[in-house]
């Protein structure tokens, strides 16, 4: 395990670079995010552990970061006063564009994995909005009218996009669609429906609807995404059946869960960073010889669904851990997670994994 | 850019968002008293519960009553006062211990008579002492799953007409020969003396405890406490001193005595062993007596305009060493109340049937309740304990004081021969 402190920062995001293995970005706010200054790193893997290649400071806290897909210099940020900043790691200081159309703090930034010539941002002003990094304003804006903490581009389709909202929903945006009066929203699944009642079992409770912090598309499975948020559990869907409720159920986080992410490798593995100051390693149940339900059908925790289970847990955080990313080279199980203890960490989940 | 002010409240605001999300996570989303409160459609509520008088087994008002007329008696008073239409009773479940065969015929017969068309089904179940409260749960479940909308858990006990050695089989020599099978044989009066001794339990503290039952009991009649959950029933009754037959209408519990107190109770006799703190005054009575509680979706009951009165939100049930059978609700408590994630504290009455005054003294003790929040208008020692009855009667006891005082939470418990213990919780609205 190798780490590193961004002193003075408290982590919100870490990202992998699509080019190159060794090259880590963090996005850190002074002061916890809650006032003050942000500060990008960009951290290199060496030999000699990690190390601060360069860093770019900010006004205002910094709550994401996403490498482009289509330059392996250029790097955005999501600031808390409502600006994208694009940043090019072969200059010093500056951005070379800032977009400043969000009304309040932008919690996210991801580029079109398949297009490349777009990104999008979500923001506490209850907008998604689709930006080409040449082009001054956004090119799309779309409601939410809550607070989005996560929207996404789908891996496999350019057009396709999803968002979690503190609304306590999933919605599937589909940019082919006419921009109509549902400015192109094509799913909206209520993330709190209970999974549905089987055979056997008792029909499960109801939960109140709770705030999503964060989702992510399964990288092999086109119409599998998971969720998770202030009700600590993790949830699977498939949006070719959005009315059936979750797929999979995976309770275990002690407290909200930050960030999620799918493994780049494995279809059924699954990475969480949560405020009880874990990192776990899941799978959902859906590859063989995993998590099959046991024959008795007396399952330990009511609330399992789906045959999923935590595989392993990364308890070196000392506080909230608020990102963490798979890297998509090498040996399959290397990640990164950062957090409000100024500490960011590459470590190799096979290592944390129990049989 | 936003100047120092608005900077402040930019920062109040971000943290209040941090906040919010530690603050659900701890709350324990579907979990916890307020939860518990919240009303939903296909939640099992109680829209009428009722029992009759409990009356003195061998003396009292029911004496020549039997089990099944007890059980009509409560039936017909069910409908009436319900207003419920009896066809739409899909299901009644009774409790009850004594009857031989487990009464399932004469209670088929009792609810046909009391109204009850041919399709209402009607079982009877055998758990102990919990066997009303059992009846309230497999009808509350059973309307969970769906297999019924409608339902009644009932209880009835005719101690007076039934009571008696054959009540038990003899053990073959293979249960004979097993320690803890053979332990399940034991009378509840020998091993629960063994248990006030070895679980060090003061004869003073029981008659303390019992005079206390009683003076709650007399006091609460006396306020006329009891008044909405009894129906009045009339019955048959032969005068033991005359031999002379009379009709009459019994609506109060006749168990119930004036002026006991810790000392009058402490020159009783100890009944099971010569130095033993148990004694009749400090033991549940024998008696007799009906109860029942009409059970439905929430959804059902503002369909059907019926008033609701409460909900049934949990059950528990756990085994315990047969000869430690009264520290069963102490183990059957806290597994109902983590199943609803409430505290002890969260909870405003806990009716724990008063089978010995040392068992309930023991539990309230091991499980450091607050002894005003217990049987606030007596129990079993006081009024008596008609085996397969008290389970269903104590929620009529429990919804009616909770009601009254305006309180919400509430828990009933018991424990059960051969080593068990069983708790429900219930919230009253």
């Amino acid at each position: 395990m190798l780490d590193f402190r961004t002193q003075g920062y408290n982590g919100y995001s870490v990202k992998y670079s699509p080019f190159f293995d060794s090259r880590i970005a963090v996005a850190s706010s002074a002061n916890f995010g809650l006032v003050g200054n942000g500060r990008l790193y960009i951290l290199g893997l060496t030999a000699n552990g990690i190390v601060a290649e360069k860093w770019f400071d900010t006004q205002d806290s910094l709550f994401d970061t996403a490498w482009s897909e289509s330059h392996e210099n250029q790097i955005l940020a999501a600031s808390g006063d409502g600006s994208i900043k694009l940043f090019d790691i072969a200059l010093n200081e500056f951005p070379i564009q800032s977009w400043q159309e969000h009304a309040r703090e932008v919690f996210s930034v991801h580029w079109n994995l398949v297009a490349k010539d777009t990104f999008l941002s979500s923001s506490w002003d209850g907008t998604i909005k689709i930006w080409n990094p040449t082009h001054p304003t956004s090119l799309t804006t779309l409601p939410t009218h809550s607070c989005t903490y996560s929207a996404q581009f789908s891996p496999h389709a350019p057009t396709v996009l999803s968002a979690v909202t503190s609304d306590s929903h999933l919605r599937i945006f589909d940019l082919r669609t006419p921009a109509s009066a549902s400015n192109h929203l094509t799913l909206s699944i209520p993330i709190h429906t209970p999974p549905k009642a089987r055979p056997g079992h008792a029909p499960p409770v109801g939960i109140p609807p709770s705030e999503a912090l964060t989702h992510d598309w399964n990288k092999y499975r086109d119409s599998v995404l998971a969720t998770a948020g202030v009700d600590r559990l993790i949830r699977t869907f498939d949006i070719r059946a959005p009315g059936a409720g979750p797929i999979a159920v995976l309770p275990g986080h002690e407290y909200a869960v930050r960030k999620i992410s799918w493994s780049p490798h494995l279809s059924d593995i699954l990475l969480s960073a949560s405020y009880d100051m874990t990192c776990r390693v899941w799978t959902d149940g859906s590859a063989m010889g995993h998590g099959k339900e046991d024959g008795n059908m007396m399952q330990q925790d009511p609330m399992v669904f789906g045959g999923g289970r935590e595989m392993g847990r990364m308890g070196r955080h000392t506080e909230f851990v608020t990102g963490v990313d798979w890297c998509l080279f090498g040996a399959e199980g290397w990640c990164a997670s950062c957090g409000w203890d100024e500490k960011v960490m590459v470590w190799d989940v096979r290592a944390i994994m129990g049989p | 850019m936003a100047n120092q002010t608005g900077r402040g409240l930019q920062a109040q605001e971000r943290l209040s968002q941090v906040s919010d999300h530690l603050k659900a996570s701890k709350a324990d989303i579907p979990r916890g008293r307020d939860a518990l409160l919240e009303k939903h459609p296909d939640d099992i509520v109680v829209t009428c519960a009722l029992r009759t008088a409990i009356t003195k087994g061998g003396k009292g008002g029911f004496k020549d009553t039997q089990a099944a007329d007890l059980l009509h008696g409560a039936f017909t008073s069910l409908i009436s006062r319900s207003g419920i239409d009896p066809s739409l009773i899909e299901d009644i479940a009774v409790g009850t211990v004594l009857a031989p065969g487990g009464g399932a015929t004469e209670f088929r017969a009792a609810a046909l008579a009391a109204g009850f068309p041919v399709t209402s089904a009607v079982k009877s179940l055998n758990r102990q002492c919990s066997s009303g409260l059992q009846a309230c749960v497999d009808i509350a479940n059973a309307i969970k799953t769906g297999m019924i909308d409608i339902g009644i858990g009932a209880g009835v006990e005719s101690m007076s007409t039934q009571y008696g050695p054959q009540a038990v089989t003899e053990f073959s020599h293979l249960l004979e020969s097993h320690a803890e099978a053979a332990n399940c044989k034991v009378p509840m009066g020998v091993l629960s003396e063994k248990m006030a001794k070895s679980k060090k339990i003061p004869r003073a503290d029981q008659d303390a405890f019992a005079a206390n039952s009683f003076q709650k009991a007399v006091e609460a009649q006396k306020k006329g406490l009891f008044d909405e959950e009894i129906a009045p029933l009339t019955v048959k009754y032969t005068d033991p001193k005359t031999d002379e037959e009379k009709t009459i209408t019994v609506s109060r519990d006749d168990g119930v005595r004036q002026g006991i107190t810790a000392e009058s109770l402490g020159k009783i006799r100890p009944a099971f062993a010569k130095d033993g703190s148990i004694h009749a005054g400090n033991a549940s009575q024998i008696s007799d007596g009906a109860a029942a509680v009409l059970l439905m979706k929430r959804s059902t009951a503002l369909r059907l305009k019926q008033p609701i009165i409460g909900k049934f939100v949990q059950a528990s049930v756990v085994g315990v060493p047969p000869l430690l059978m009264g520290v069963g609700p102490a183990a059957a408590i806290p597994v109902a109340l983590k199943k609803t994630g409430l505290d002890k504290d969260d909870v405003d009455i806990y009716e724990i049937n008063e089978a010995f005054a040392s068992q309930c003294l023991y539990c309230i003790n091991e499980l450091g309740l607050d002894i005003n929040k217990v049987n606030p208008k007596g129990g079993a020692i006081a009024f008596g304990h008609p085996l397969g009855c008290t389970g269903a009667r104590q929620v009529s006891t429990l919804l009616t004081e909770l009601r009254r005082t305006g309180k919400r939470v509430g828990v009933t418990s018991m424990c059960i021969g051969t080593g068990m213990g069983m708790a429900a919780v219930w919230v009253s609205e």
